[in-house]
């Protein structure tokens, strides 16, 4: 008879997975390690810029930044999810800005009189969620890998942008466009200000001082909002909803997703009109704030959505990922390139080699987390 | 005898030229394990589509407890009642385990899709139906991925039953398992039978562990029943027999002896 260990012998398959304490348990969560990281970034960023990042003024052109970032990058966070790329997030904020612009200042398309800023947005939303639809069609159709389809169309909606305004308006770039967020409500939803009360909050308890003594910022930009608006309903959808397990099932396993009876290709459909939505509402926030519209804006802009998902927790292959780690990854990501400009010893050139580190540390990390949860996967 | 739960008569199908099943008769009983057992190639694989409906029949017909049905999509084969668990199990690695149980079929409140996850109730039913069958997971938020293969296989199985399968198809679930983990899912399916209203059909390809759970045997072999017989009629030598498609396999030992004297004798 050969050796047996007695204590090897009453074990039970269940007894090998070790459920820990609370602790472990929240250790064991998918966005541990983007949290570490951001914490990290705040830490650093806050010593060396010797807090300015983070007085009032700093705070709100970090958010602003970070809420750009924040947009696009749930809506690619979910699609990645779902185990797809889009490779024309760029392209798509390039030329929904130029449509709303163009018919701000040229008026609606097809003779239907001019526009104001409400019935641009929305024709132009229209728009980008048809493009998104035939997008998805497509992939899902052709069965062509996303990342294929999806770079032809970060081509051939920037060539549609630029060869749109060269016809149309014979310049690639529209400035000059009136004010609107002064006087209509729908524009300052987009372009305006938010979060007022925080900042006058913060001068009523002595603080948010400018030189003179007066009231120094009076809010963040309002894309804040939408940025909280739309990780908050991404994060509830994911975590809580039918359509979030769709979501998960399809990006792990389509093949098994689709033989329980998940709808793997309306899903797929739908979350590049999702991506094609934030784009747009990216779009939008910026059209409305600065009152122009370039053939360049958005440009590399897909890249970093995809950086700030991954930094997120999200795995490139799909079926893991969370949107509060891509919140997060949106912190950091916004604090990082922005990080240039408030600590004067360094050069402006630095901000890729940073977001390079960030991105690569905050990987590893993340893929040691995701092995402890899944098992090695 | 009872009723069978199904019955299949003359099944035949054809795929253009090809003849891969040719009038298959047999029958499963609630609360029976029906091995169903043929080499490589026997028409298994065929058979078992057919029945799961992915495949439609050339000809033949399957009756469920006396009522003549078609499928013409898998979904038809679930809502008769016939549950078949792939080797894949359809089961998704990064998901946890409630989440894997109820895909594609949650419980959940409000407007589809966006209705909201009943994720405790869900999470309660999928460990009570695990339990039954025999595997008490610790933590129904695991990820499937951190489970042992007996425990998704049982996952699989628990899951199946619990959306209604009375007549559940396993696919060679103890291959490509270790050996501990066969003895796992041969358990599990003991307990399914001793609940007594479920039938199971249980494709394999080793004859030891067709001995040890079934009541009933099909023998395929090329596309057609070479054999069939409750677990009293068969003796073990008939089995391994049939098993091989009708052809003696008897003699290995001294053919791999052949084969071992005849390269010595070139060897030297």
């Amino acid at each position: 008879m050969s050796q047996t260990n007695p204590v090897a012998l009453g074990r039970k398959e269940a007894d090998r997975f070790n459920k820990g304490g609370r602790l472990r348990v929240l250790l064991r969560r998918a966005e541990v390690g983007a949290f570490f990281v951001m914490v990290a970034v705040v830490v650093a960023i806050a010593i060396a810029s010797n807090g300015v990042a983070f007085n009032a003024l700093g705070l709100k052109n970090n958010l602003s930044i970070i809420s750009q970032f924040g947009i696009i990058a749930t809506g690619a966070c979910l699609l990645m999810i779902a185990g797809e790329f889009d490779l024309s997030i760029g392209s798509m904020i390039g030329f929904a800005g130029m449509a709303m612009a163009m018919m701000l200042k040229w008026g609606l398309p097809f003779g239907l009189g001019s526009a104001t800023p409400a019935t641009a947005f929305f024709v132009t939303l229209a728009m980008t969620l048809a493009l998104g639809w035939l997008i998805g069609f497509i992939v899902v159709r052709s069965r062509l890998s996303s990342f294929i389809v999806t770079l032809a169309f970060l081509f051939f909606l920037r060539g549609l942008t630029e060869v749109c305004f060269r016809l149309i308006n014979q310049s690639t770039q529209i400035s000059g466009l009136p004010d609107y967020k002064q006087d209509s409500w729908f524009a300052a939803m987009f372009g305006g200000q938010s979060f007022g009360w925080l900042y006058d909050l913060w001068f009523a308890l002595g603080g948010n001082l400018n030189r003179s003594g007066e009231q120094w910022v009076t809010g963040f930009d309002a894309r804040v909002v939408w940025w909280l608006l739309i990780a908050a309903a991404a994060g509830l959808l994911m975590a809580r909803t039918q359509a979030g397990n769709w979501i998960y099932a399809t990006g792990d396993n389509r093949e098994s997703a689709r033989a329980n009876g998940v709808p793997v290709e309306k899903v797929r459909i739908s979350l590049f009109m999702l991506t094609a939505f934030c784009s747009t509402i990216f779009a939008a926030c910026q059209v409305f704030d600065t009152n122009t519209a370039d053939a360049a804006k958005g440009n590399l802009k897909e890249l970093e959505a995809v950086a700030i998902a991954v930094v997120g927790g999200t795995l490139m292959t799909g079926g893991f990922g969370t949107v509060l780690g891509v919140v997060f990854g949106a912190v950091t990501f916004g604090l990082v390139a922005n990080a240039v400009f408030f600590i004067p010893a360094i050069d402006g050139s630095y901000y890729r080699v940073f977001v390079g580190v960030v991105l690569l540390t905050a990987v590893f990390l993340n893929e040691s987390v995701r092995k402890r949860i899944t098992g090695g996967i | 005898m009872a009723e069978a739960i199904m019955r299949v008569e003359g099944l035949s199908k054809k795929f253009g030229p090809f003849t891969a099943l040719n009038g298959i008769d047999f029958e499963v009983y609630r609360g029976e394990v029906h091995a169903l057992l043929g080499d490589n190639g026997a028409g298994k694989s065929t058979l078992i589509k057919i029945l799961s409906g992915v495949h439609k029949p050339t000809s033949g017909k399957i009756m469920i407890e006396g009522k003549e049905v078609e499928f013409s999509s898998p979904r038809d084969a679930s809502k008769a009642g016939i549950g078949t668990v792939y080797q894949d199990l359809a089961l998704n690695p990064l998901m946890s385990v409630t989440r894997n149980f109820f895909m594609g079929r949650e419980i959940s409140r409000g407007p589809k899709p966006f209705s909201w996850l009943a994720m405790d109730q869900m999470a309660h039913i999928t460990h009570d139906e695990m339990v039954k069958i025999g595997i008490d997971i610790s933590d129904p938020s695991q990820a499937v991925g951190t489970m042992s293969g007996g425990q998704r296989q049982t996952l699989a199985i628990a899951r199946a039953i619990h959306f209604g399968a009375r007549v559940l198809i396993l696919d060679e679930p103890t291959s490509a398992l270790g050996q501990k983990q066969q003895m796992e899912v041969l358990k599990t399916m003991q307990r399914v039978r001793l609940r007594g209203d479920i039938a199971i059909i249980f494709i394999t390809h080793n004859e030891v562990h067709a001995k040890l759970v079934a009541d009933r045997f099909t023998f395929l072999a090329l596309g057609e029943v070479i054999g069939r017989g409750t677990r009293a009629d068969l003796v073990g030598e008939d089995i391994r027999h049939l098993m091989a498609g009708g052809v003696d396999i008897g003699d290995l030992q001294k053919e791999l002896e052949a084969v071992r004297s005849n390269r010595t004798a070139a060897a030297s």
